[in-house]
């Protein structure tokens, strides 16, 4: 592990038009390798935060660094290909592309990279099998259950081996053995040394899976906990993401 | 939305929506109302397409029709007024009495006759010298009838008088104002050509609007015509029950011609002809413009189509949420047909306004500048300014309620619940063949775009396409136009250098006619050896208006020109329709223009005249005019020579080898030709034809406008798709997609409608042309040879079939960047 931390948000303050801001003043530091549960009321502001780390948005003052990229000062393009380097989404509604297939989904990424067609399918098989949905690679996602869903998203968000995965309420949408099944894939990625981030409303999700819990009140840092007795799972199958702390 | 408003002029647009909607009945204050006009303040861009397309559409239509009566109006309404002969025949007093021809009034299919009336053809004419200024000038030739009433004003052919009076004495005479000098007004015109030479003051200028005769005596005037040598004839004129067209013409003529003993019909001249004088080649616009009324008619069907049923596609929500406040699916349908019908009434208001503004230059252009009798009125009839806009605005409403039916009629529940547009699936299988395709991600995504709502990427494909048929059939015209150009002024305007008598250099083209004695002629024999010696001189042939004039001509109008001349032309490319040229004496080639006005083809024989002297002459050729407006016969020097008449060779045009200086050629050969007579003159291009510059530039206006509407078209449909898929978009965007991959996409997304519009257009486009430019020939009385027709070459089709890529990209390129710059973080929060 080196000593830079992976995510350093340094006074980040997002307004937007009207109303008090939507995060103010967030200072905080995430290390490669940790899993990171961000907790809080509907409104405090956990969707911006994951936004700004993301490139999505950006900070109306304040520092955004990622893995030593000043994201709030990438150009439109310039978080584009930030993004599609370095970071994985996973959303609460899937936010999977309908009239692709599953195979397809899985790709874009990696095409929108410029991989060739022929290694970015077999990328995306060889995912898609460590995830277990290998069998729906052909189908097209309202086909799928929730949970089968997400595990698509998941694999999807993976595909260009990013620095960090970012997940909103990645079970928000899901029942609760759809939720364990994408508990247990999280625990496993970060088992691998994947850095995560978790926004979530469940406590439980967020007991299992992080060793740290950031709790977010009116856009500000309310607390900043490291849990105990949560450990990661068994060993995957087969290396899904980059080893913890690879220099980029 | 997501979407960032586009910019606008949007104080200005919305000050004339309210405006409007204030009007509108649907758009009462009420609730109703309210929403209309919020719909249509939401969907601004949407609405300023609408507006625009009808503007296009109104301006289009106002321009087409208001030419058509412009230029058909003046004609019409005096043939009606003065109730003109259908057909003016002249009878050889020869072989038929008076009885006998009056008695052709009970022929098959006349309504009305008048006659028979004396009448002596194509007498030439001479100014006297009363009128120092044009003293002895030639005149042209004069058809001179006479009728116990000159001023009637009942009965055929009511003559109008315009000055003076009518003729009351032996001496005195009235004539087509067009017919005589006007400062000579007063003075006297002489009958040249006959013996006794007798001479008539012109009291009076005075027309037939047929050209039934262009001289017109009292009885003792026309005998004192005759008394010097002038052969007297009957002249009965008829209006029939059928006469619309040259065919019905024709046959009534033969009806006519079986009632009198064969050979007694001398000539006849149809209304048709004089009124091919009157419009002019204004008329030439007509066909031009029906298509292209046609084409934006359509185009904007295609328009409001798109919009309202694109806003309905999107509006289902606020569909559902409407009705389940109580809305009536009548009132639901109301209010989004008056969506479309406020933004549409502004541009068919704008439109009609444009369209009369406009009409003052092209009309003036087309009417006045083409010598269209009565084009003292170059603007649109007040009914085509009220006719247009209403008709525009019905069939805007019909359109607009199709969609807007379905809205109304849509389940509430259904609407509610469903919320957005369903996916099509066709979509899927698109995107699953568009994923093979050797192409960038980013494109093969957009390629398979249009699949998933093939409705909309129809429409949208017929606006381009219609785009596209504009584009084809404006380029082949203007082609056409400048190919027509290019032929007209072949021929006699071929040269490097002009050689022409000395006395005649820096004097008016025509200044005492071809007759007058004083009118300088070359020695053809002479200047031709003499030009053969010039070192440099590559080709030369000599020619010149012989002042002789075709017996059987219509009269008024153009008077037919006997072309003499000497040498060979072949290299000035001068155009044969059918036939050959003429190789032996007597054989002789007709202008186009003449042998469809008289109705002449190969293998028939004419006869000229020139001073008396008439010389028969066999048809084997018909040419496409080069001399513009003119009626022409060719025929060589030596067959005027061989049969006693006297050619003229009033110039010769010389082709220089291509190494040869022309300033240094005439220095040299002015030594030879000084002695002769004769001077060089430098061939200065004489300017466009302006019938060709304005029909470039209406041509131009008309196409940009097309062009404009199908890419607002594409505009509207890929602003409304790029909302649609604003969440998918904002899925691209999470995934890495960058602001060039999105443009890349949108833009794909609409090529491959633009590319198969483009591929069906084009040929659409090339048959739109094919149709429109014959009847556009014929309208000025032309027959236009292949080289005008044949305009579609390669290096032109190839471009015009990009044209519908053209299009969809410059339509698709402003949403798309507003695509690009979709708002990722928002788009993403919704499902
Ligand atoms: N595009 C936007 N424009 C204006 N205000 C916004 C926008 N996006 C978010 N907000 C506001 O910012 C605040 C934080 O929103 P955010 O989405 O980050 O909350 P959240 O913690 O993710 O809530 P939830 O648990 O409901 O997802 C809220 O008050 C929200 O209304
Ligand atoms: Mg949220």
């Amino acid at each position: 592990m080196t000593n830079a931390p992976m995510i350093a948000l340094q006074d980040a303050t997002k307004k937007y038009d009207e109303g008090p801001p939507a995060l103010a003043g967030v200072t905080l530091s995430v290390a490669a390798g940790e899993c990171v549960a961000i907790l809080g009321h509907s409104g405090s502001g956990k969707s911006t935060l994951l936004n700004l780390i993301a490139g999505l948005d950006k900070p109306s003052s304040g520092t955004v660094t990622v893995d030593g990229t000043r994201v709030d000062q990438l150009g439109e393009a310039g978080s584009a290909k930030y993004r599609r380097a370095s970071i994985g989404l996973v959303f609460q509604f899937f936010n999977l592309l309908d009239d692709l297939t599953v195979l397809d989904n899985v790709m874009v990424p990696a095409q929108l990279a410029g991989m060739g067609k022929a290694e970015a399918k077999r990328r995306a098989v060889e995912l898609l099998g460590s995830l277990d949905i290998d069998r729906h690679a052909k189908a097209y996602p309202q086909r799928l259950s929730g949970g089968q869903r997400q595990r698509v998203a998941v694999a999807r968000a993976l595909m260009n081996r990013p620095a960090l995965l970012l997940a909103d309420e990645p079970t928000g949408a899901l029942d609760s053995s759809s939720a364990e099944d994408v508990r247990r894939l999280l625990l496993d990625l970060n088992a691998e040394g994947q850095t995560i981030l978790l926004v979530t409303h469940d406590i439980q999700l967020a007991a299992d899976t992080a060793r740290r819990t950031i709790e977010l009140v009116d856009g500000a840092v309310e607390r900043d906990v490291v849990n105990h007795g949560s450990g990661a799972g068994p060993a995957a199958r087969t290396p899904l993401t980059r080893p913890a702390g690879e220099a980029r | 939305m997501t979407l960032r408003k586009p910019p606008m002029p949007r104080r200005l647009f919305e000050v004339g929506v309210h405006a409007v909607a204030r009007l509108l009945p649907a758009a009462s204050p009420s609730a109703l109302g309210k929403v209309v006009r919020s719909g249509v303040g939401r969907r601004r861009l949407q609405s300023l397409v609408m507006a625009l397309t009808t503007f296009a559409t109104v301006t289009t239509a106002m321009l087409s029709l208001g030419l058509l009566t412009a230029v058909q109006a003046p004609f019409e309404h005096a043939f009606g007024a003065r109730n003109g002969a259908h057909l003016a025949i002249q009878f050889s007093s020869s072989k038929v009495t008076a009885a006998q021809a009056a008695a052709t009034a009970h022929a098959a299919g006349v309504t009305e006759a008048a006659g028979p009336y004396p009448i002596a053809a194509a007498l030439d004419t001479t100014i006297g010298t009363d009128c120092a200024e044009r003293a002895g000038s030639d005149n042209g030739p004069i058809t001179v009838s006479t009728r116990p009433d000159l001023g009637s004003t009942s009965g055929m052919d009511q003559l109008a008088l315009t000055r003076g009076h009518w003729p009351t004495g032996p001496g005195e005479i009235a004539l087509p104002s067009q017919d005589f000098a006007a400062d000579c007004f007063g003075d006297s015109v002489v009958f040249s050509s006959l013996p006794g030479k007798p001479s008539f003051k012109v009291v009076g200028f005075a027309d037939s609007v047929t050209n039934s005769a262009t001289g017109f005596l009292t009885a003792d005037g026309f005998a004192r015509l005759t008394a010097a040598g002038a052969k007297s004839d009957e002249q009965m004129l008829y209006r029939f029950a059928k006469a619309g067209t040259n065919a019905d013409i024709a046959t009534d003529k033969q009806a006519v011609a079986a009632a009198v003993p064969a050979g007694a019909v001398e000539s006849g001249q149809s209304y048709l002809i004089a009124e091919q004088q009157a419009t002019g080649n204004a008329k030439a616009y007509v066909p031009f413009l029906i298509g292209f009324g046609i084409l934006g008619l359509f185009m904007s069907v295609l328009i409001i189509s798109i919009v309202v049923s694109g806003a309905v596609a999107s509006g289902i929500r606020r569909i559902g949420i409407l009705k389940s406040l109580g809305f009536t699916p009548a009132q639901v349908a109301r209010a989004y047909t008056a969506q479309a019908m406020i933004p549409a009434t502004l541009g068919l208001v704008l439109g009609t306004v444009f369209g009369n503004l406009l009409a003052v230059p092209i009309l003036g252009g087309a009417t006045q500048q083409l010598g269209a009798a009565g084009a003292a009125s170059a603007t649109i009839p007040l009914w085509v300014s009220a006719v247009v806009p209403l008709g525009t605005l019905l069939i805007v409403g019909v359109t607009a309620l199709i969609p807007a039916l379905r809205a109304g009629r849509m389940p509430t529940v259904r609407a509610l619940v469903v919320g957005r547009a369903p996916k099509a699936g066709g979509g899927q299988r698109a995107q699953r063949l568009a994923s093979r395709l050797p192409l960038p991600r980013a494109m093969s995504l957009g390629l398979a775009q249009p699949f998933a709502r093939p409705a909309r990427t129809v429409l949208v494909g017929a606006a381009v396409l219609f785009g596209v048929v504009s584009v084809t059939f404006a380029v082949g015209l203007e082609t056409g136009f400048n190919r027509y150009l290019d032929a007209s002024t072949s021929g006699f305007n071929v040269a490097s250098e002009f050689v022409e008598p000395t006395a005649d250099v820096g004097v008016p083209w025509g200044r005492y006619g071809p007759n007058d004695p004083r009118d300088p002629h070359l020695d053809a024999d002479k200047v031709a050896a003499a030009l053969a010696e010039i070192e440099g001189t590559k080709a030369a042939f000599g020619w010149g208006d012989s002042g002789a004039t075709m017996v059987g001509a219509p009269p008024g109008g153009e008077t037919p020109e006997v072309f003499t001349t000497t040498g060979d032309f072949s290299w000035t490319g001068m155009e044969l329709l059918s036939g050959r040229w003429y190789s032996a004496p007597g054989e002789a080639v007709v202008g186009d223009k003449l042998a469809s006005a008289v109705g002449i083809h190969v293998g028939d024989d004419l006869t000229v005249v020139q001073q008396n002297k008439q010389l028969p002459l066999k048809v084997v050729g018909i040419n496409f005019d080069t001399n513009v407006g003119d009626y022409t016969v060719m025929t060589d020097a030596a067959t005027f020579t061989a049969a006693g008449l006297t050619p003229h060779i009033d110039q010769f045009n010389v082709e220089l080898a291509s190494n040869v200086n022309g300033a240094e050629w005439s220095t040299s050969a002015a030594a030879a030709l000084t002695p002769l007579n004769a001077s060089v003159q430098p061939n200065s291009d004489g300017g466009k034809n302006i019938v060709v510059l304005t029909m470039g530039a209406l041509v131009a206006t008309l196409t940009l406008m097309m062009m404009a509407v199908a890419a607002l078209g594409v505009l509207s449909t890929v602003v409304q798709d790029t909302r649609e898929r604003a969440h998918d978009l904002g899925i691209f965007k999470a995934l890495g997609m960058t602001p060039k991959q999105t443009i890349a996409m949108v833009l794909t997304s609409v090529s491959l409608t633009g590319l198969v519009a483009g591929l069906i257009g084009v040929p659409l486009g090339v048959a739109v042309e094919k149709a429109t430019l014959t009847p556009m020939g014929n309208a000025i009385g032309r027959h236009l040879p292949p080289s005008v027709t044949h305009t579609y070459t390669a290096g032109l089709l190839i471009p015009l079939l990009a044209g519908g890529i053209v299009i969809a990209l410059l339509g698709a390129l402003l949403p798309a960047g507003w695509a690009a710059r979709t708002r990722t973080a928002t788009a993403l929060r919704t499902e």
